[in-house]
């Protein structure tokens, strides 16, 4: 009988070891990658139906423009997900209603307002299925593509927007300068306390390969590599995305968008320039593309009423 | 219990709490490489130290 006590004993410890175990990481790393997303958040994160053309309850900036495109041969709009709300208050402005359709779920393939994100729209423009496109600057990997297949694309800046650099409220850094975040994605520097913070490790984050906060930061770290982070389980996170979906997120109190070089990235200093990491953002299309209706569109985007709806919906006007 | 049925028993309890283990580290890498970068950081929790 005692022995039986004990080998259940046993057989009962190691259950509950393995338990412990993983409630343990289920508590420290799991839930904290399960993007549940805030009040905040989810006002960016941009469905489909949202931000539908031609509907009334629609969340896109509404204007009534004079210029209208007609006829046949009008241009597949597609693009980024962040921009997704611009070019669809695009279509709602010049395009004749029922250009886009839309199943409840997905565009229809005969719809001209598409959204395949950056990696997918890229693709599309250069392939011919999506006749203008609305993208931050392409990666190595989508101009090297462009070019296998023989592809010129044209580039028309619309639009800019800032690169923030993020952290949680807690963390008692408020500003990094260019070579801090550079020393930072590199490697140089690996404890906060090195740039001004707290002892902890810096668990420095970064994006999928082709994704358009990505490149940006490729191109932020002007050709230096950035090292593969392997603290990011146990060090305090930095990362990086357009302020665009950030600014909701800061509101709500739980994330921080860091001054870069002493300046905040707020309107005035975007629209002013003196925030040092602006990029642009553009209307894309094959140089090959005769569709007529593509110059006068790009012209009416460039014009008051265009970038009014790049400003209204919350970039910065180019002009 | 028998020493035979004993040491059986613990096998199958390392065995199935290996392979949960495992399962749950997989599923937690895999959700890591899709998580929202402002989602993951907007979630840590744990203090922060003084600098020294």
């Amino acid at each position: 009988m005692k022995k039986l006590h004990k080998q259940l004993l046993g057989a009962g410890a190691l259950v509950l070891g393995f338990l412990l175990f993983d409630l343990s990481v289920y508590n420290l790393f799991t839930k904290r990658c399960i993007s549940d997303y805030s009040e905040g958040m989810q006002v960016k994160s941009i469905e489909l139906g949202k931000y539908l053309p031609f509907e009334d309850s629609s969340a896109i900036v509404k204007l009534d423009s004079e210029f209208k495109l007609t006829g046949e041969d009008l241009p597949v709009l597609d693009g980024a997900t962040a921009l997704y709300p611009v070019y669809s208050a695009f279509m709602n402005s010049v395009y004749p209603e029922g250009s886009c359709k839309f199943d409840g779920t997905d565009f229809a393939q005969d719809s001209l307002l598409q959204k395949r994100n950056t990696v997918g729209a890229y693709k599309a423009v250069v392939e011919g299925s999506s006749d203008i496109i609305f993208c931050a600057e392409p990666s190595e990997k989508q101009l090297a593509y462009a070019a296998e297949k023989g592809v010129e694309l044209e580039f028309v800046p619309i639009g800019a927007e800032a690169f923030v650099f993020i952290v949680n409220k807690a963390n008692p850094v408020e500003n990094l300068t260019t070579e801090q975040i550079k020393g930072i994605y590199t490697g140089k520097y690996t404890r906060w306390s090195q740039v001004g913070g707290d002892k902890t490790l810096i668990a420095a984050l970064q994006r999928s390969e082709g994704s358009g906060s990505q490149t940006a930061m490729l191109s932020f770290m002007d050709g230096t590599e950035m090292k593969k982070d392997y603290n990011s389980f146990l060090g305090r996170s930095i990362g990086y995305s357009f302020r665009f979906y950030v600014e909701d997120v800061v509101a709500d109190g739980k994330v921080k968008m860091l001054a870069v070089d002493g300046v905040y990235p707020d309107g005035e200093s975007i629209r002013s320039g003196s925030y040092p990491v602006i990029d642009k953002f553009y209307a894309i299309y094959r140089k090959d593309n005769d569709n007529p209706n593509i110059p006068p569109l790009i012209d009416w985007i460039l014009s008051d009423e265009g970038q009014k709806i790049v400003e209204d919906t919350g970039y910065v006007a180019i002009k | 219990m028998s020493d035979k049925k004993f040491v059986r028993l613990i096998a199958v309890i390392c065995a199935v709490g290996v392979i949960t283990s495992a399962a749950l580290v997989i599923y937690t890498v895999r959700l890591y490489n899709n998580a929202s970068i402002i989602s993951y950081i907007s979630k840590e929790e744990v203090p922060y130290e003084e600098a020294s």
